[in-house]
C-alpha cells in the first residue's frame, strides 16, 4: 500500500478544549423531558397537607370529607402507615406526622387523585385540630435551660418516659435536650499558641438562611409492578444510596427498588437526602396500586425543601507581629431546624477550613447543632465552607490591619504549599494556593486599588469603591464520608466503533456526561460524538456514591479512564494480532489504530471493530472498571486525609457602596482557581461563573426570612436571586497544578466558586467604607444600618460544651 | 366543575381548538391540555420567565396569562421556535457558548432571547441583560447566556 | 373555589359597559396581577369574568387637545416605546423602564396598573406628579357617559379605588407640561426593574429662576396608596432650590411619610430612603 492509503494521523488532544455539552441541543430546543414533564399512563396526582402551625400537638385529623370527594383515590395519614420508618441523617423524622408537628412544613396527610386540582380540593376538606405548643424560634433559645423540647421522649399511660429498646431512633425515643449533634476538633496547644500571640481578635458572625432555588421544583413518580417491585422516577443526586434506604422504609429487598433519574432541573446539593414527599409518594402508590406523581409548587419548594445551614459563629484568631498565624478557636451554634439532614454535618467541612486553609499551629473547633421549630437545613453547594470562609477571611484582613501588614502578604506568609500535612491530617499533594493568590491579585490590581480605596474613603460623593480578597480550600478528589467513595464504569464499543459509556455518575446539569465522554475519547482517539452515555438507571448503571463533594469529574473521571484504558488495551491487542505487529507500537488516534511513533494509520477503528464483531469468533470490546480513591475515612477526632486531592481558589471582589441607600453593587470578580488541569474549558468556565453568581446571591440578595418559625418570603418576588443585569464582570483564570491522582491531572471544582464571594465582599465593603459587617446578607438596609452605626454587632456568648 | 370555554388560536402556525377552564393559565393549557412541555413552570408568578411564550409577536409569561385570552391570537412556544430555521442560529449559539447547564430555564431564555433580537437586532450586552431580566437561571451565572445572545445578534448582522 | 358563571370577551366598549352594568364582574385585561392574586386567594372571582383585552379603541397614545390620552389597554411596553410619551412625559417612560420585566411589560396594561391600586404601582407616582386624570365610562341608562377624576384622588386603599362597579377605566389623561417643566422619578431597588419598589419618589414642577412652582411630589410604598406629599411640596414651592431648601424639603418628606415594616424594609429605613433620595433628586434638578 502507498502513503495515500495510509494517512498519518495527528493526535488532537481534547483536553483543555471548549467542548459543547452533549445534552445542550435537546435542552435548547425544549425537547428534554424533566420529571415535571413526564406522564406515566394511569398515573395519579398527589398533594401533601402541611401543618398550619409551627409547633403543636395534633389532636385529631378528619379525612372523611376528602376521601368522599369524587376523583380521590387515596388519602393517607400517619395512622394509615403504622410501619413508617424515620428518615434523615439522625433518624429523627417520620414522613407523616401523627402526634406532633414541629415546623410549618410538616406533612400531616396526603392525597392521590385523578388530577392536581382534585387533590388540592381534597386537602381543603381535611380537618386538623391542633393544640399549640411554645415555639423555639432560634438556636439561642433552644439551648437555654428549660427550653421546650422539640423531640421529647414519649410518655407511657402513667406519664413516665416509656422504656424502649436501646438504639431506638430519635423519632420514637425522643431526646432529653435540643442538641442534635456535637462536633469537637482540636490540634496543637491552644493555650501556648495564644500566649505566643501578639494580636488576638474575636468576633461573632451570623450566617443566614438561603435555599437552593432549583429552577425545576421537586418531583417524584413512584409505581409498583404486579410483583411489588418499586420503580421510582426521581431527581436524587445519590440513587444508589437511596435505593437501599427506600427498601428499608418499605421493608423490602433493595434488589426490588429501581431508580430512574430523568434530567434534573438543578441540584446544588438539594437532592442528597431523602425527604418526606418521596416516601409519602411511595406510600400513596402502594395504597392506590397506581403510579403516583407528586410535584411541588414554587411556594412549597421554598417552604419544604432544605436550606443552607444558618450559623452563629464566634471566632478567635491570633498572630505574631511578624505575620505568623498562631491559633484559631471556633465555637458555632447551628440551627438544625426541626429535623436533622445533611446540613447538621457541615462542621466536617467547616473545620477543614479553620484547621487547614492556612498553616495554623493550634486549632480548636466546637459545634453544637440544635433543634428549633424552623425549616431544616440540608446540604448546599459549599457545605458549610461559605460560612467558615466568611469568618476566617474577614479575620485575615483584620489581623493584617492590626499588625500593619499588607493583607496579601499576610496571606502569602501563611498559605499552604504542596507537600504540607495539616494538623487535621490533610495531605496536599498538589497545591496552587500561592499562585492563586498572586495571580488573582495581579489580574485585579488588588494592591493598588486596595490602597487607593482607603485613600478615597472620605472623598466627596455617596458612592465608595472597595476591593476585597478571600481564598478557599475544598475537597477536590472526593470525600470519604462513606466507607466507599468510588464509582464504577461499564464501557462497550459497538461494531461501528461507537462507545456506550455506562457510568454510575449522574448528570445534574453540571456537564458530567460531557467531561466523562471527553476523557474516554481522549484515551480511544475518538470524537465526542462517538459516545452515548447511560447514567440514569440503577438497574443498568454500576455503583456510585452520588453527585456531591465536587467528586464526579475526579472519581467518575478516573473510573471512566480506567475502563477506557482497558478497552484500548483489548483493541490494540486485537489489532496487533490481525495486523501482525507489536501492540506496544500501536496507539489510537483520530478514529484509527496507528503506529505510535509515526502516526501512520494501520486500520480504521470502525473497520477493526466490525471485523471483531462480524465473525464466527466474535471478540467484543466490553470493559468494566471501578475506581476507589486513595483517601481515608476520618478517625473519631476528625483527622485523616479525607480527599484524594484538594482544590484551591482566590477570588477578588470589587464593589461600589452607595452610602445614601446601602446598595452594594458587585462590579467585578477576579477568580483564580487551582483546578489541577483544565479538561473542558467551556464547562469549567460555566461552573465557575455560575458559582460566582450564586455566591453573589448569598452575599447580597438572597435571604430566606424566617420569623418565629414562619418563612415570610416563599417566592421569587421577595427571595431575590441575582438576575442578568446584576452580574459582575468576571475574570476567571486557572492554575494547573497537575494533580498526580486526578484524571489527566484535574481536580473537582463544582462547589469551589461560590465559597469565597461573601467573604471577599465583606472585605471589599470594609475597604470602601471602613465599616466591617459581621452578618449576612449585605442587603441595602443591613448595609445602611451598619454604615449609620444603628445595627448591633452579632453577639453570641460562645457556649462551651461541658 | 368550573366553567369551560371553547377557544381557537394559532399554535406554532397550526390552528388549534380546545376547551379550557376559564381560570386555567395558558401554561397549564399548553402543558396539560395540548401536551407541549417545552414551556416550563418555574414559579407561577411571572418572576422567573421559564414559561415565556410569544403572543402576537410579544413575549409574555404563560403562567400569568389566562388560557381563554389565547382565543383568536397567535401563540408561539419553544417547540415552534425549535422548528423555525430563523431561530437555528440562536439555539446553536446557546449550545456553542455553553449557555445551557441544567437546561430548565433554557426554553424560556431562548424564546425571550429571540424576542430581544427581533426587537433590537443590534442589541449590546447591556441591552441583552435588561431584556433577560425576567428570566432566572440558577446554574450559569448568565454570562454565557448573554454571550450566546450577543453572538447570535452579531451573527445576524 | 371558583364561582364563575359567565365568561365574556366583548369586542366593543358599548358591549363591555353593558356587561358591567348587569352585575358582579371581574375585569381581566393583561392578567399579570389578576392571575397571581386570584391563585393566591387574595382576590375572589365574581360571577362574570370579562376579558376586555380585545375591546377595540382602548389602546394607544394620542394627543387630545392639551392632553396626552393613553388608552387603558395600552401595554407598559407600548407606553415605554411611544414617541409622544418620550417627547412630552419622558418621566413616564422612565418609570415604565423600571417596571417588572419585558414579559410583564408586554402583557400588563397601564389601566391594569392603575386599577390594581398597589401602593407600590410603578406608573402611579409619575402619573400623579404629572397631574394625570383617569377617564371612567359607564352605561347606566343605556347610553355611555364618562367622567374624569384626578388620579391623586382615585385610590382609597390597597387594591381599592373610587371606580364604581359599573364603570370601566378607559384612559388616563396627562395635561401637556408647561414650558420649563421638569419631572423626576426614582424607584428604589437593587435590580433595574424586576423589584417591588421599597419606596418610589416622583417630583415635578416648573423650574423658573432657580425655583420650582406648581410643585408636585408623590411617594409610593410609604402608605396604603401612592400619596401626594403636600408638606414637601410646600417646602419647595416658589423657593430658590438651594441647599437649605433641599434639606428642608427632604426633612419634610421624611417627616410626612408614615410607612410600615414589611419583609422588604423597615419603616425607619423607608423614611431614611425618602429623605436621602428626595435630596439626591432635588440636587440633580438644581444642577440640571
Amino acid at each position: 500500500m502507498n502513503a495515500a492509503e495510509k494517512p498519518v494521523i495527528v493526535a488532537d488532544s481534547l483536553i483543555g478544549q471548549r467542548i459543547q455539552k452533549k445534552d445542550a441541543p435537546e435542552k435548547a430546543a425544549g425537547k428534554t423531558r424533566y420529571i415535571q414533564d413526564m406522564v406515566v399512563p394511569g398515573m395519579l396526582h398527589a398533594k401533601i397537607l402541611r401543618s398550619a402551625r409551627v409547633h403543636a400537638r395534633i389532636l385529631s385529623i378528619d379525612t372523611s370529607a376528602a376521601k368522599a370527594l369524587p376523583g380521590v383515590h387515596v388519602v393517607i395519614t400517619a395512622a394509615d402507615v403504622p410501619d413508617q420508618q424515620p428518615i434523615g441523617v439522625a433518624r429523627d423524622h417520620l414522613p407523616l406526622k401523627g402526634e406532633r408537628v414541629r415546623s410549618l412544613r410538616d406533612e400531616i396527610a396526603a392525597v392521590a387523585a385523578d388530577s392536581e386540582e382534585i387533590a388540592e380540593a381534597a386537602l381543603r376538606l381535611i380537618r386538623v385540630e391542633y393544640e399549640d405548643l411554645p415555639i423555639v424560634a432560634g438556636p439561642e433559645d433552644a439551648i437555654k435551660p428549660g427550653a421546650p423540647l422539640i423531640h421529647p421522649a414519649p410518655l407511657d399511660a402513667e406519664g413516665r418516659p416509656k422504656t424502649l429498646p436501646p438504639k431506638t431512633p430519635v423519632a420514637f425515643a425522643g431526646k432529653a435536650d435540643n442538641v442534635a449533634m456535637r462536633f469537637d476538633y482540636t490540634h496543637g496547644d491552644l493555650a501556648a499558641a495564644e500566649a505566643e500571640s501578639d494580636v488576638v481578635v474575636e468576633d461573632t458572625f451570623q450566617l443566614h438562611y438561603v435555599t437552593h432555588c432549583c429552577m425545576g421544583v421537586s418531583g417524584v413518580i413512584a409505581e409498583f409492578d404486579a410483583s411489588g417491585n418499586l420503580l421510582m422516577y426521581s431527581n436524587t443526586q445519590v440513587p444508589f444510596l437511596h435505593k437501599r434506604e427506600f427498601a428499608e422504609y418499605l421493608d423490602i429487598d433493595p434488589a426490588r427498588v429501581r431508580i430512574i433519574q430523568p434530567p434534573i432541573g438543578g441540584g446544588f446539593g438539594s437532592k442528597l437526602d431523602i425527604y418526606p414527599f418521596e416516601v409519602i409518594c411511595i406510600f400513596l402508590a402502594r395504597a392506590a396500586k397506581r403510579p403516583v406523581k407528586m410535584v411541588f409548587t414554587r411556594e412549597e419548594e421554598f417552604l419544604a425543601s432544605p436550606t443552607r445551614q444558618p450559623v452563629l459563629l464566634t471566632l478567635r484568631s491570633g498572630c505574631r507581629k511578624d505575620g505568623t498565624l498562631t491559633f484559631r478557636q471556633v465555637h458555632t451554634l447551628h440551627d438544625n431546624g426541626a429535623y436533622t439532614s445533611w446540613g447538621a454535618t457541615t462542621p466536617f467541612v467547616m473545620m477543614q477550613t479553620f484547621s487547614s486553609l492556612y498553616r495554623v499551629p493550634a486549632c480548636d473547633y466546637h459545634t453544637t447543632v440544635v433543634y428549633t421549630n424552623n425549616p431544616y437545613a440540608g446540604s448546599f453547594r459549599g457545605y458549610g465552607n461559605l460560612q467558615a470562609t466568611f469568618a476566617i477571611e474577614q479575620h485575615m484582613d483584620m489581623l493584617a490591619e492590626k499588625i500593619g501588614m499588607d493583607p496579601l502578604d499576610f496571606r502569602l506568609k501563611n498559605a499552604q504549599d504542596a507537600g504540607e500535612v495539616t494538623g487535621q491530617g490533610m495531605t496536599f499533594k498538589s497545591c496552587g494556593f500561592k499562585e492563586c493568590l498572586t495571580t488573582a491579585a495581579e489580574r485585579s490590581d488588588y494592591r493598588r486599588k486596595h490602597a487607593d480605596n482607603i485613600a478615597n474613603r472620605n472623598a466627596r460623593g455617596p458612592v465608595k469603591r472597595g476591593i476585597g480578597i478571600a481564598s478557599m480550600l475544598h475537597v477536590g478528589g472526593g470525600a470519604k464520608i462513606y466507607p466507599s467513595d468510588g464509582c464504577g464504569t461499564i464501557l462497550k464499543l459497538d461494531d461501528f466503533a461507537n462507545v456506550t459509556l455506562i457510568t454510575g455518575a449522574s448528570e445534574i446539569g453540571q456537564g458530567s456526561e460531557t467531561v466523562l465522554s471527553q476523557l474516554v475519547c481522549e484515551e480511544l482517539g475518538l470524537p465526542i460524538s462517538a459516545v452515548t452515555v447511560v447514567n440514569n438507571d440503577t438497574a443498568i448503571t454500576p455503583w456510585d456514591v452520588g453527585v456531591h463533594a465536587s467528586r464526579t469529574t475526579f472519581i467518575a473521571g478516573n473510573s471512566a479512564i480506567g475502563a477506557a484504558r482497558m478497552a484500548k488495551a483489548k483493541i490494540l491487542a486485537a489489532a496487533a494480532r490481525k495486523h501482525d505487529c507489536d501492540e506496544a507500537s500501536l496507539d489510537l488516534r483520530g478514529g484509527f489504530v496507528v503506529k505510535a511513533d509515526s502516526g501512520e494509520a494501520v486500520v480504521e477503528l470502525a473497520r477493526l471493530m466490525r471485523s471483531l464483531h462480524f465473525s464466527d469468533k466474535a471478540e467484543l470490546v466490553m470493559t468494566t472498571f471501578y475506581y476507589e480513591p486513595p483517601s481515608v475515612h476520618q478517625d473519631k477526632g476528625f483527622k485523616g486525609d479525607v480527599s484524594a486531592a484538594y482544590a484551591w481558589a482566590t477570588q477578588v471582589v470589587e464593589v461600589e457602596v452607595d452610602t445614601d441607600t446601602g446598595i452594594v453593587k458587585m462590579t467585578k470578580v477576579t477568580g483564580t482557581h487551582d483546578v489541577g488541569r483544565v479538561l473542558n474549558r467551556l464547562g469549567l468556565e460555566g461552573q465557575i461563573e455560575g458559582g460566582v453568581v450564586m455566591g453573589q446571591g448569598y452575599a447580597l440578595t438572597e435571604n430566606l426570612i424566617v420569623e418565629n418559625g414562619v418563612t415570610r418570603n416563599p417566592n421569587f418576588r421577595d427571595y431575590k436571586l441575582v438576575t442578568a443585569p446584576e452580574i459582575p464582570e468576571m475574570d476567571i483564570s486557572f492554575v494547573e497544578s497537575m494533580d498526580g491522582e486526578g484524571p489527566r491531572g484535574a481536580k473537582g471544582v463544582g462547589e469551589a466558586p461560590s465559597i469565597c464571594i461573601a467573604a471577599a465582599a465583606a472585605n471589599a465593603i470594609y475597604n470602601a467604607t471602613g465599616v466591617r459587617i459581621f452578618g449576612l446578607p449585605f442587603t441595602p438596609e443591613a448595609v445602611y444600618r451598619a454604615l449609620r452605626g444603628v445595627t448591633s454587632k452579632p453577639h453570641w456568648q460562645a457556649w462551651k460544651p461541658e | 366543575m368550573s366553567l369551560k370555554h371553547d377557544i381557537e388560536f394559532a399554535l406554532n402556525g397550526v390552528r388549534k381548538r380546545v376547551a379550557v377552564d376559564v381560570t386555567m393559565t395558558a401554561l397549564d393549557m399548553l402543558r396539560d391540555v395540548v401536551g407541549l412541555t417545552g414551556t416550563k413552570y418555574g414559579c407561577g408568578e411571572g418572576e422567573c420567565g421559564a414559561c415565556t411564550i410569544r403572543v402576537d409577536g410579544q413575549t409574555v409569561n404563560a403562567c400569568l396569562m389566562f388560557a381563554v385570552a389565547c382565543d383568536g391570537h397567535d401563540i408561539v412556544t419553544i417547540e415552534g421556535l425549535a422548528a423555525d430555521p430563523k431561530a437555528d442560529a440562536l439555539r446553536e449559539a446557546f449550545v456553542e457558548h455553553g449557555a445551557v447547564q441544567c437546561g430548565f430555564c433554557t426554553p424560556g431564555m431562548v424564546v425571550q432571547a429571540a424576542h430581544i433580537l427581533e426587537t433590537n437586532p443590534n442589541a449590546d450586552a447591556a441591552t441583552i441583560k435588561r431584556g433577560l431580566e425576567g428570566n432566572l437561571c440558577r446554574c450559569t451565572g448568565y454570562k454565557k447566556i448573554v454571550d450566546a445572545v450577543e453572538s447570535a445578534c452579531c451573527g445576524g448582522r | 373555589m371558583t364561582t364563575i358563571e359567565r365568561y365574556a370577551a366583548p369586542k366593543s366598549l358599548d358591549e363591555a359597559l353593558g356587561i358591567l352594568q348587569q352585575g358582579e364582574v371581574t375585569i381581566l385585561a393583561g392578567g399579570t396581577d389578576l392571575m397571581p392574586q386570584t391563585r393566591a386567594g387574595r382576590i375572589a372571582f365574581k360571577p362574570t369574568l370579562m376579558n376586555i383585552r380585545d375591546v377595540a379603541g382602548l389602546s394607544g397614545v394620542v394627543l387630545d387637545g392639551d392632553a396626552l390620552r393613553i388608552g387603558a389597554l395600552t401595554t407598559i411596553t407600548e407606553v415605554l416605546d411611544d414617541p409622544l410619551v418620550k417627547e412630552f412625559v419622558p418621566v413616564l417612560a422612565e418609570a415604565c423602564d423600571h417596571f417588572a420585566s419585558d414579559q410583564i411589560r408586554n402583557a400588563g396594561t397601564i389601566g391594569g396598573n392603575i386599577n390594581n391600586a398597589s401602593p407600590a404601582g410603578d406608573t402611579l407616582v409619575p402619573l400623579i406628579v404629572l397631574d394625570a386624570e383617569v377617564e371612567l365610562a359607564s352605561k347606566p341608562n343605556g347610553s355611555v357617559t364618562t367622567r374624569c377624576m384626578p388620579l391623586a384622588e382615585y385610590f382609597t386603599g390597597p387594591g381599592r379605588t373610587r371606580r364604581a362597579a359599573g364603570e370601566l377605566l378607559t384612559a388616563v389623561r396627562i395635561p401637556l407640561p408647561k414650558p420649563g417643566h421638569v419631572a423626576r422619578f426614582y424607584k428604589f431597588g437593587t435590580r433595574p426593574a424586576l423589584d417591588i419598589s421599597t419606596i418610589s419618589i416622583g417630583i415635578a414642577g416648573v423650574m423658573r429662576d432657580g425655583a420650582l412652582s406648581d410643585t408636585r411630589v408623590a411617594f409610593g410604598a410609604v402608605a396604603p396608596t401612592p400619596v401626594r406629599a403636600k408638606q414637601t411640596e410646600a417646602a419647595l414651592e416658589g423657593r430658590r432650590l438651594d441647599q437649605s431648601t433641599i434639606e428642608a424639603a427632604a426633612n419634610a418628606a421624611r417627616d410626612e411619610v408614615n410607612p410600615i415594616d414589611d419583609v422588604r424594609a423597615t419603616a425607619w429605613y423607608r423614611k431614611e430612603l425618602i429623605h436621602n433620595m428626595t435630596k439626591r433628586m432635588l440636587d440633580h434638578v438644581a444642577q440640571a
